[in-house]
């Protein structure tokens, strides 16, 4: 038998174990349930980022390090929409996680990571197979993205990373989402939702006062958005008094864009309405007989 | 496909091929029961004990022989076993030693001290007996398995290269070629775990033959 040590293979096998070595040092036990542990990512020293349906405690939570120290943690947030929960712990001490500068894209290679047990790491390989989204969850919440992967989803796995093949994070896996397979919340989301819950301890929602159903745009409206977009909300209702009254939207507007995204669906509209956009200053562009117009409207908050 | 990418399927071809040279079915009686992997050149084949335990009270487990990668069929005899560890070492009956190809080609062995979570990992067995079938994972996970004996608990590496029955006794290997473990389904109960080389090589030398 050959053994050729210095060849591709051997090459790309230690990056391999290199990238696991680097995610492995921000990747957490989170014991917060009743059967076994399950995984979390340092989201800075002193969060942890991890799955919201993990966390089935709200006290007596702790966490295991790397370095096989047990710590003590307290919820700072959940989002069961996206099911993800922050933790704060005791003390700070974790190596924040690195994210990946760019979005994931299918084919690349990917590591699925957790910790759930004192035994240490574990790892499992694959590739990013599917981007999807916006999808409706189980818990009633609307995931904006997800990835999907082939690397197996081992028990105790939810909460942990999936990185890419330099140990970067490229999103946080979960059973919770979709019944009976494991999804990946893409990171530029996770960490949104991450300093969203370090900062008011929930992701607020986004209110107008509108009821809305989708409709199809006409040539001749969309040669005048400029754009090509088939669907928008036409408008059948608009609360007294709430956001959308003031900024002067009516019944008959049809809804087709909220600051730079395009609004062709109620999804669309609700992933946009999330997080920072409560309280701000929003530009809504709606067709008003045919005619495109621009409006600016204070996004209230939904209790 | 760039340089890189014809590097890597290279090289991992010559990979398998050369393991594949390796690799033996076990049969017992008429039924082909198993993988095995030459352990050392003069003879000796390391398998799972419960690939060659299933007949070990009946006729059958005389007729227990050993196929070699190139055709070639020799009687074999248990000559250590641990059920504990799910072992057996197997030595092949001499008369290969007067033939052409008298040395058998072993495999070299890791130093499984320095193995690390996420290297690459090939399994090589015969899976629902489709024979010399090569899979590609990498190493999941190295744990401290419990057994019913007297060691209490054996070290075994969990990898998430596919596996099925027939992998059994078939070795896993890591990017250099050298074996990591042999794959053993019941171990657990989890598919993908593999008894450590670590453990073999104990085995081995304590079984006093080789």
């Amino acid at each position: 038998m050959t053994s050729e040590d210095n060849n591709t293979l051997v090459a790309l096998s230690a990056a391999m174990a290199d990238a696991v070595e680097k995610a492995g040092a921000s990747t957490v036990t989170v014991d917060a349930r009743q059967r076994m542990p399950a995984s979390g990512i340092a989201y800075s020293a002193g969060l942890v980022l991890t799955a919201d349906h993990v966390v089935e405690r709200d006290e007596d939570l702790s966490v295991l390090l790397p370095d096989g120290s047990r710590v003590s943690a307290v919820l700072a947030g959940r989002d069961p929409g996206n099911d993800l929960a922050l933790l704060k712990l005791s003390g700070a001490g974790l190596v924040a996680a690195e994210a990946a500068a760019s979005p994931a894209r299918i084919g690349q290679l990917a590591l699925a990571l957790g910790r759930p047990s004192p035994q240490g790491i574990q790892a499992s390989l694959g590739v990013v197979s599917a981007l999807g989204g916006p999808l409706r969850t189980g818990s009633g919440g609307l995931l904006e993205e997800y990835l999907r992967t082939d690397a197996i989803p081992y028990p105790g796995f939810s909460g942990g990373p999936l990185v890419d093949a330099a140990g970067r994070v490229l999103g946080l896996n979960t059973s919770g989402l979709a019944r009976a397979v494991s999804l990946t919340i893409p990171v530029a989301l996770a960490w949104q939702v991450a300093e969203a819950l370090a900062q008011h301890g929930s992701v607020r929602r986004g209110y107008l006062g509108i009821r809305s159903q989708p409709v199809s745009i006409n040539a001749a409206a969309q040669s005048l958005l400029g754009r090509s977009q088939v669907t928008g909300l036409l408008l059948v209702g608009v609360e007294e008094s709430s956001p959308a009254e003031q900024a002067g939207l009516m019944v008959g507007d049809i809804l087709v864009g909220l600051q730079e995204a395009v609004i062709d669906d109620p999804d669309q509209l609700l992933v946009r309405l999330s997080g920072s956009i409560v309280g701000q200053q929003a530009a809504v562009e709606v067709l008003r007989g045919g005619q495109p117009l621009k409006l600016s409207v204070t996004i209230g908050e939904r209790k | 496909m760039n340089s890189l990418s014809f590097a890597l399927a290279d090289e991992m071809a010559s990979l398998a091929a050369s393991l594949q040279r390796s690799l033996v079915v076990l049969h017992n009686g008429r039924a082909g029961v198993g993988a095995g992997v030459i352990w050392k050149r003069d003879g000796w084949v390391v398998t799972n004990h419960h690939v060659v335990a299933a007949g070990r009270q009946s006729r059958a487990h005389r007729d227990l022989r050993v196929e070699l990668f190139d055709g070639r069929v020799y009687p074999v005899r248990v000559a250590a076993q641990d059920e504990e560890i799910d072992l057996a070492l197997l030595q092949v009956d001499g008369a290969f030693k007067n033939e052409q190809n008298h040395e058998l080609p072993e495999v070299l062995v890791a130093d499984v001290a320095n193995l690390r979570i996420g290297e690459l990992v090939m399994a090589i067995g015969h899976p629902w007996g489709q024979r010399g079938m090569v899979t590609l994972g990498l190493v999941s996970g190295i744990f401290a398995a419990k057994t019913q004996g007297r060691r209490g608990q054996v070290q075994v590496i969990r990898s998430d290269a596919r596996l099925a029955p027939g992998n059994s006794g078939g070795p896993l290997v890591n990017a250099s070629g050298r074996v990591v473990g042999l794959n053993t389904l019941i171990i657990g109960g989890d598919q993908g775990m593999a008894i450590s080389s670590q453990v073999i090589d104990s085995f081995v030398a304590q079984s006093g033959m080789v």
